[in-house]
């Protein structure tokens, strides 16, 4: 009798303390996931119901010539992020690892400064620093390639460039990350290496990168994704040009629904894109195992 | 001779402002097995450390064989280390593990091959090489740690605090093993240890360290009955010491006459061949075994507290006076809790040291 008293109780607790984060989960997060996924087989406008069209919506995709052109732009995109920006974060956190107590703080503070900036803000940094006319680091693009370039207008420059001010915005977070796996390595190791007879350059392959590998293939993964949703900074930025050379699904996605009132073709392009980063996302990380435990 | 073994020479280290050996010269022959002992703060690690290279040496100089590798880098010294945590590679097998420093050295694949399977072979980890680190017990892995010191062939092991991770049965058999292994190997070894106790079963030289300095080194049995101050005496053997303060009353022929402060009744006649002056006040030292129940007169002993371990017990109690005391009892179950027992010291078992703590011989 009391242990069922007992077990009543504890269910009430459990149920109380879960409720509100179902409730919110529920209302913000299941609900309009399933509306999503309903609205893309029918050719709702954003407002209001649509009729019942089945894949129509899909199959318009698969003919899209400016969904390929976006989804090409987003694997672009990715491949000029997500390694560079996880090789220039391992190369920070092992300089700022180096140094000791308040000059690592501050330090380590002065690469996360630009994580804590607001996208608008970082966006008209740049816009500034890269203006064609008067921005600050013309000079040096004319020093490398003999004139000044319009950047966010040049087909050539603008992904690389919005890549560059992306890295720089998000790097401090992954340099975090990995001086906290820097770390987690026991300092007897490296001393063991040593008496081993290892150089800095083998300690640096035989323990630090082994045993780092973990928290890595977390960084390269989280960045994937990140950089799979990229909008913002195109947004701001080029807006999708010049001739759609930086156009994004997030950005198509966003045009057919809050400029051309289909709210049913953009739930399918956001499901298509929702699918896309699921897939590489899990196909990354077990690759990424896998490649560890060699 | 100065060919072989590790000698240290006015070896001084300080960290910042604070200095943490000051000055320590010593020497280590080869194919011995010298132990640094001494209290939690007293430099000892350091100075091993320091042997092994990872923690720079401040002023001095340090010989291994004849060569003087003060500033040498670790791994061109010679020394194989064995850590307190083990330092195992957590993502290599035991066999990597093993041929870590080989795989390094770029020796050809028979040789390390050879000497992995043969050091294996020797701590009985043959079964246990293809598995992680993280699969084995700590005792397994202290062996792997020390395999991966043999495989080295170094001049000099060094150990700091290798069996303080282990349970107390693994920690006494790691101790046999250990012996052994030197004996067979007959390199020369220097392990820390803050366990007096492994210090006195491992040792040829036991080299006490406090404050930044040796007290005393000598052979554990030599530091036992013949401690050179009063950290020494109390710092080997356990139970240990007890300290009781006197003063000088008269001074014999060969010695003095001492009266313990708050024992009126009791006087002790200690030969000493350079006796303090009258009146001197002094601290006695006895040992726990060398206090002796007696029916005459001697020191009253309220026992509080009795440890019986069956072959020997300890009594812990308390002098009238309030002084602390252990005294140890062999073979018989006394049932002493709770009485009050006379004991006396054995003649010529009783240490006399000044008060800054210095033995008076």
């Amino acid at each position: 009798m009391s242990k069922l008293k007992r077990r009543r109780r504890e269910i009430r607790a459990a149920g109380l303390l879960t409720a509100p984060f179902l409730f919110v989960f529920t209302v913000f997060f299941l609900f309009p996931t399933y509306k999503v996924i309903a609205l893309s087989f029918t050719d709702a406008p954003l407002i209001g119901e649509g009729q019942w069209i089945g894949l129509a919506n899909y199959a318009k995709l698969l003919n899209d010539r400016l969904f390929f052109t976006s989804l090409w732009n987003n694997l672009y995109f990715v491949l000029l992020t997500v390694v560079p920006t996880t090789v220039i974060a391992l190369l920070i956190a092992l300089a700022v690892s180096k140094l000791k107590g308040r000059m690592q703080a501050l330090v380590l503070t002065l690469f996360f400064l630009p994580y804590v900036l607001p996208v608008s803000v970082v966006t008209l940094i740049w816009a500034w620093m890269l203006d064609f006319q008067f921005g600050i680091l013309q000079p040096l693009i004319a020093a490398v390639t003999g004139k000044a370039v319009p950047v966010f207008n040049n087909p050539h420059w603008v992904m690389p460039m919005i890549a560059v001010v992306t890295i720089w915005w998000t790097n401090g977070f992954n340099v975090l990350l990995l001086i906290a796996g820097l770390r987690n390595i026991p300092e007897d190791l490296y001393e063991a290496a040593a008496l081993d007879g290892a150089t800095p350059w083998q300690r640096f392959w035989r323990v630090t990168w082994p045993l780092l590998w973990p928290v890595t293939a977390l960084v390269l993964t989280l960045q994937l994704i990140l950089q799979l949703k990229l909008f913002d900074q195109v947004y701001l930025l080029s807006n999708g040009g010049p001739f759609n050379s930086s156009y994004v699904v997030l950005m198509q996605m966003y045009r057919e629904a809050f400029q051309l009132n289909n709210g049913g073709y953009a739930s399918a392009i956001a499901m298509v894109l929702f699918l896309v980063i699921v897939i590489v996302s899990v196909l990354q990380f077990q690759l990424l195992r896998i490649g560890g435990r060699k | 001779m100065k060919a072989t073994g590790v000698h240290l020479k006015a070896v001084k280290k300080s960290f910042g402002v604070v200095d943490v050996i000051r000055g320590v010269d010593m020497d280590v022959d080869r194919g011995q097995f010298a132990v640094f002992v001494g209290p939690s703060g007293c430099g000892k690690s350091t100075l091993l450390r320091m042997i092994a290279g990872l923690e720079e040496t401040s002023d001095g100089q340090i010989f291994i064989g004849d060569r003087d590798v003060t500033h040498e880098d670790p791994a061109d010294r010679g020394v194989a280390m064995v850590f307190q945590s083990y330092a195992l590679y957590p993502h290599l097998s035991v066999y990597e593990n093993m041929a870590f420093s080989l795989r390094l050295a770029k020796r050809p694949k028979t040789e390390i091959d050879d000497k992995v399977r043969e050091s294996a072979d020797i701590l009985q980890l043959t079964d246990h090489l293809q598995k992680k680190p993280a699969q084995l017990s700590g005792g397994q892995r202290q062996r792997v740690a020390i395999g991966r010191a043999i495989v080295r062939a170094p001049d000099v092991f060094l150990f700091d605090e290798p069996l303080s991770n282990l349970d107390a049965e693994l920690r006494v058999q790691m101790r046999l093993e250990l012996a052994r292994l030197h004996q067979k190997l007959g390199a020369t070894m220097i392990y820390v240890t803050h366990d007096q106790v492994e210090a006195m079963t491992l040792a040829d030289t036991i080299f006490v360290l406090q404050g930044g300095h040796v007290q005393q080194s000598g052979a554990p049995l030599d530091l036992y009955d013949d401690p050179s101050n009063r950290f020494v005496a109390g710092f080997i053997g356990s139970p240990s010491m007890n300290f009781f303060d006197a003063t000088v009353d008269d001074r014999t022929e060969d010695g003095v006459v001492i009266r313990l402060s708050g024992q009126p009744d009791l006087t002790l006649n200690v030969p000493l061949s350079k006796p303090p002056s009258m009146g001197a006040s002094v601290v006695l030292g006895m040992r726990p075994e060398h206090l002796i129940v007696t029916k005459a007169e001697g020191l009253r002993v309220t026992v509080d507290v009795a440890e019986e371990l069956g072959g020997v017990s300890y009594q812990h109690g308390t002098l009238e006076g309030g002084d602390a005391v252990i005294f140890q009892q062999a073979g018989v179950r006394h049932g002493m809790h709770g009485t009050v027992q006379t004991v006396t010291p054995e003649p010529g078992r009783i240490f006399v040291f000044d008060t800054e703590g210095e033995r008076i011989r």
